[in-house]
């Protein structure tokens, strides 16, 4: 199973000694696949006892993060297997150039997720959004109770949708104010908008390392400043989310 | 800080790690061979998980218009 595909340390001892220190999946040791200057950290694995379930997932997060401390590297999605070492190399030998991109771009970076959440109907309650005036209906045809019924419900449609607009509107004013007060952190960012109703920002970026404690300090501000929502920083990660290399 | 918003901020960070595990980094597309416990399956795909609680939403908004039409 492969676990990251790393840069080549200056100092070739250096993997070797770290992963001399660290078990696998099954407890199996680890083991360098290297093509060039880059290396596939990988370890055996029978296919019937790869299982996912929490703990496993968890070491194998554990282990990326313990070579993340040391190492420029790329994270590889879990349960990804490859039947021998020949193949690993040469997959990476295939897709050397995307991957030397992708060390590139994270080279001395570290990923934070931030998560905005709020309580969306306390938001909207605030909003104060102001009925549709009545419409003129008399001497028109149609007009009655079925067709108050229709208005009602047009009416309340129309209400919903504003509504929205106006959360929606606050959300990308949000938006805006973070990735201002980011600036100086020069970040790598993704957004994405009302991700369930009660997280209305899911946020992902890339900095780098010794911009960690500004991007902590930039977020407690925004927390100072916004005192009805909740910012949630997690990091820093491996670079899991600013990876794009798909191998088939 | 109470206890229920640290217990929830550990339970959204494990979700983050896993979400990371199981959905991102270097994709091999045709070689992943996960199996999958019984009593972890919760754990397993968040995304997929919700997915399907929607799409059984769904399901059951359609059958509930279904039965009123009918």
């Amino acid at each position: 199973m492969i676990y990251s595909i790393l840069k080549a340390a200056e100092d070739p001892g250096q993997l070797p000694a770290v992963l001399s220190g660290m078990r696998g999946i099954s407890n199996a040791d680890f083991h360098e696949v290297s093509y060039d200057d880059i290396t596939a950290v990988v370890c055996d694995v029978q296919k019937a006892s790869l299982v996912t379930d929490r703990s496993a997932t968890m070491d194998y997060a554990g282990v990326i993060d313990s070579l993340f401390k040391d190492f420029t590297l790329l994270p590889v999605r879990f349960g990804s297997v490859m039947e021998s070492e020949g193949e690993i190399r040469n997959m990476l030998e295939r897709n050397h150039i995307e991957i030397q991109k992708n060390l590139l771009k994270v080279e001395g970076k570290v990923e934070f997720g931030l998560k905005v959440f709020c309580d969306t109907e306390k938001l909207k309650a605030g909003f104060n959004i102001k009925p549709e005036p009545e419409a003129k209906s008399a001497g028109k045809p149609g007009t009655g109770q079925n067709n108050s019924v229709y208005m009602d419900y047009v009416k309340k449609k129309l209400a919903e949708y504003r509504l929205e607009e106006t959360v929606l509107s606050y959300v990308n004013s949000v938006i805006k104010e973070i990735t201002e007060c980011l600036t100086g952190v020069e970040a790598t960012g993704k957004f994405k908008k009302m991700a369930s109703p009660a997280n209305i920002i899911d946020a992902l970026f890339l900095i780098k390392k010794e911009m960690t404690a500004e991007l902590i300090r930039v977020v407690k501000d925004l927390q100072t400043r916004y005192p009805d929502l909740n910012f949630m920083l997690t990091g820093p990660w491996p670079p899991y989310n600013f990876v794009d290399v798909t191998i088939s | 800080m109470n206890e229920n918003v640290i217990d929830r901020s550990r339970d959204i960070t494990i979700l983050e790690v896993l979400d990371r595990v199981l959905n991102k980094g270097v994709i091999l597309t045709g070689d992943i061979v996960i199996s999958v416990a019984d009593v972890d399956l919760v754990y397993l795909g968040v995304k997929l998980m919700l997915s399907s609680v929607e799409t059984m939403e769904q399901l059951k908004s359609g059958k509930h218009l279904s039965q009123s039409n009918g």
